[in-house]
């Protein structure tokens, strides 16, 4: 067995799902998404369309935080802005896999980005969902990430619905105009699917360690469990090599991983290693 | 003949004359990427207030309006400082009820825009259905249906605002506008809005534009004022100019969530003009902004 972190295993978890169809708008800097794209890229996804800020089919980048929007646009065949970019691609179909994540997610693929509490008088102002409502409908395959898989955060409805899967079932979308494909939901404990507009998520595999209980306990909607769950892949020492060495040598999808007081100086040691890299260009 | 003789250029410090209290306010960029900061800390200096602030992908810029006082209401689809937390002064707002607020869905934001900008009341789109935000919002939202299949679509009504700020990387005198990296929802902003302010890195002669025209996004018929205002986007990022100043915001969010602390950052901003800031705020850094620029690196040998 190699030894790997949980934010490791779940970045390959997402990239499985990233294929050479359709294109991904990766929109804000999201490390792990980031991460997972980069390598479906250089493995199994070679021809995997991207866009990234307003770069469109843009090469594989290393991650950072101060360069991921430069280095997005060096290898990126095309310069559109937002309104081209939801026409040509949300709107008319094109939109592959896009990986998101939320405070609050429901079993019926709904996300919650915009507030805890009542709308109008919140107790906690989320940022808004952006893109996201219209885009976990329209695009191919919705991914959901979760860092902490608990019941505050997989809830059984969300408290206010920003965007929502609408049409699950591969049937029913088609119905719709929409493009057939799951909602995949990968957490560090398991692995989620739903497929199927009348059936609840069931689990797909658990985590290396973890049992399925402790998923149900955790999950604050309906699971369905089958008789015999498997076990998360585990990372080959390949990907690992990759996203360590290649793709995210400064340890940014690390960061929102890490908690508490550690967090800042976590990104503070990240940004002194960019700077001192920029830095040695200019002497 | 200096292309700076054009009526249209005018220095940053005028920008307060060109907005009025109460007026609604596109601003460009989006995450961290573009925004008309120098814009948005004049807008400050000059005591605005009641500023309805409408953003895409805001970020800081909507965060420092809000520490400021200067809005009186805010429309947007997303305002975060990602990974230096939530908007601490935008959420504040929102939730003691001070800061009133329209949450529009991304794609209906920039459609509303779009909309405007064609000519038409209202567009079309397969909306976000089963979203709670529609409904919030039937002033801007309704369900139509198409003409031909009867197909339910959601219509979004146009939306005009009296001004749109958008920061680009050069413009004539004309207001010729060109843009390199990122320029997000900002010509959208323009066509949409009645007067269109550019702030740019640099005010260039028409033909550095004619010799680059590929580049050119908004022409100079939209555009009623230009500004020159060198790292004008700063502390988010102008690529190829410069990064987004990571170490600035890290600051900016350490401040922004302390009453104290925020009210002696916006102190600071209204006392100094915009090339005391660079002086305090950039020192000998800019080059080292512009430096990860460079820095930022592609997978050698992945196929793009």
């Amino acid at each position: 067995m190699t030894d790997y972190e949980i934010h490791e295993l779940m970045t390959c978890r997402v990239a499985a799902e990233v294929d050479n169809e359709g294109v991904t708008v990766m929109g804000s800097f999201t490390p792990l998404a980031y991460a997972s794209y980069m390598l479906a890229k250089l493995t199994h996804a070679q021809d995997a369309y991207l866009v990234g800020f307003d770069a469109v089919g843009m090469a594989p980048v290393q991650l950072s935080f101060t360069g991921a929007e430069a280095s997005a646009y060096k290898g990126a065949v095309c310069r559109w802005g937002m309104l081209t970019e939801i026409n040509s691609i949300h709107l008319a179909n094109h939109g592959g896999v896009e990986a998101v994540s939320s405070a609050q997610f429901d079993g019926s693929g709904a996300i919650n980005l915009s507030a805890i509490g009542p709308f109008d008088a919140p107790k906690v102002r989320l940022p808004g969902g952006a893109g996201a409502a219209e885009v976990i409908k329209m695009y191919r395959k919705m991914v959901a990430y979760f860092g902490n898989h608990n019941p505050r955060t997989l809830v059984d409805k969300v408290q206010f619905v920003t965007g929502t899967r609408w049409k699950v079932g591969d049937r029913s979308r088609e119905e719709a105009g929409l493009q057939p494909g799951p909602i995949v939901v990968v957490t560090n404990l398991a692995v989620l699917v739903k497929d199927d507009d009348d059936r609840p998520f069931r689990i797909e595999s658990v985590h290396p360690g973890v049992d399925v209980q402790t998923v149900v306990d955790n999950t604050g909607f309906e699971l369905e469990v089958p008789a015999d769950v498997p076990t998360t892949a585990e990372p080959t020492q390949e990907q690992l090599d990759l996203l360590r060495n290649r793709i995210d040598p400064f340890g940014t999808v690390k960061f929102d991983f890490v908690s508490g007081r550690e967090r800042l100086s976590y990104l503070k040691g990240i940004l002194d290693a960019e700077w001192n890299r920029a830095a040695a260009r200019l002497s | 003949m200096s292309s700076r003789t054009n009526g249209k250029v005018v220095p940053l410090e005028n920008l307060g004359e060109l907005v009025r209290d109460g007026e609604s306010v596109a601003f460009g960029g989006g995450w961290f990427a573009n925004h008309p900061m120098a814009a948005v800390r004049q807008l400050i200096r000059a005591g605005r207030t009641g500023i309805h602030a409408i953003t895409v992908v805001g970020s800081v810029d909507m965060d420092l309006l809000a520490a400021a006082g200067t809005l009186g209401h805010l429309s947007f689809s997303m305002v975060t400082l990602e990974a230096f937390g939530l908007a601490p002064n935008v959420r504040k707002g929102i939730e003691s009820g001070s800061l009133p607020f329209t949450e529009y869905t991304g794609l209906g934001l920039l459609i509303g825009l779009e909309a405007q900008g064609r000519g038409m009341p209202y567009l079309p789109y397969r909306g976000p259905f089963g979203s709670d935000i529609p409904g919030r919002y039937p002033e801007i939202y309704a369900t139509t249906h198409c003409p031909f299949t009867g197909e339910q679509l959601t219509a979004v009504r146009a939306l005009q605002p009296d001004v749109a700020i958008v920061h680009a990387l050069r413009a004539d005198a004309e207001g010729n506008a060109q843009w390199d990296g990122t320029s997000g929802p900002d010509v959208e902003m323009a066509k949409a809005a009645k007067r269109v302010i550019v702030t740019c890195e640099e005010v260039v002669d028409r033909q550095v534009i004619v010799d680059n025209a590929h580049m050119t996004k908004l022409p100079g018929y939209y555009v009623d004022a230009v500004i020159e205002a060198p790292f004008g986007a700063h502390p988010t990022s102008h690529v190829p100019r410069y990064a987004m100043d990571a170490w600035e915001l890290m600051d900016y969010a350490a401040a922004a969530s302390d009453p104290a602390a925020i009210a002696e950052y916006v102190a600071q901003i209204r006392e100094e003009t915009e090339e005391g800031y660079r002086a305090r705020v950039l020192k000998d850094r800019d080059s080292v902004l512009s430096a990860l620029v460079d820095a930022a690196e592609l997978i050698e040998g992945a196929q793009a």
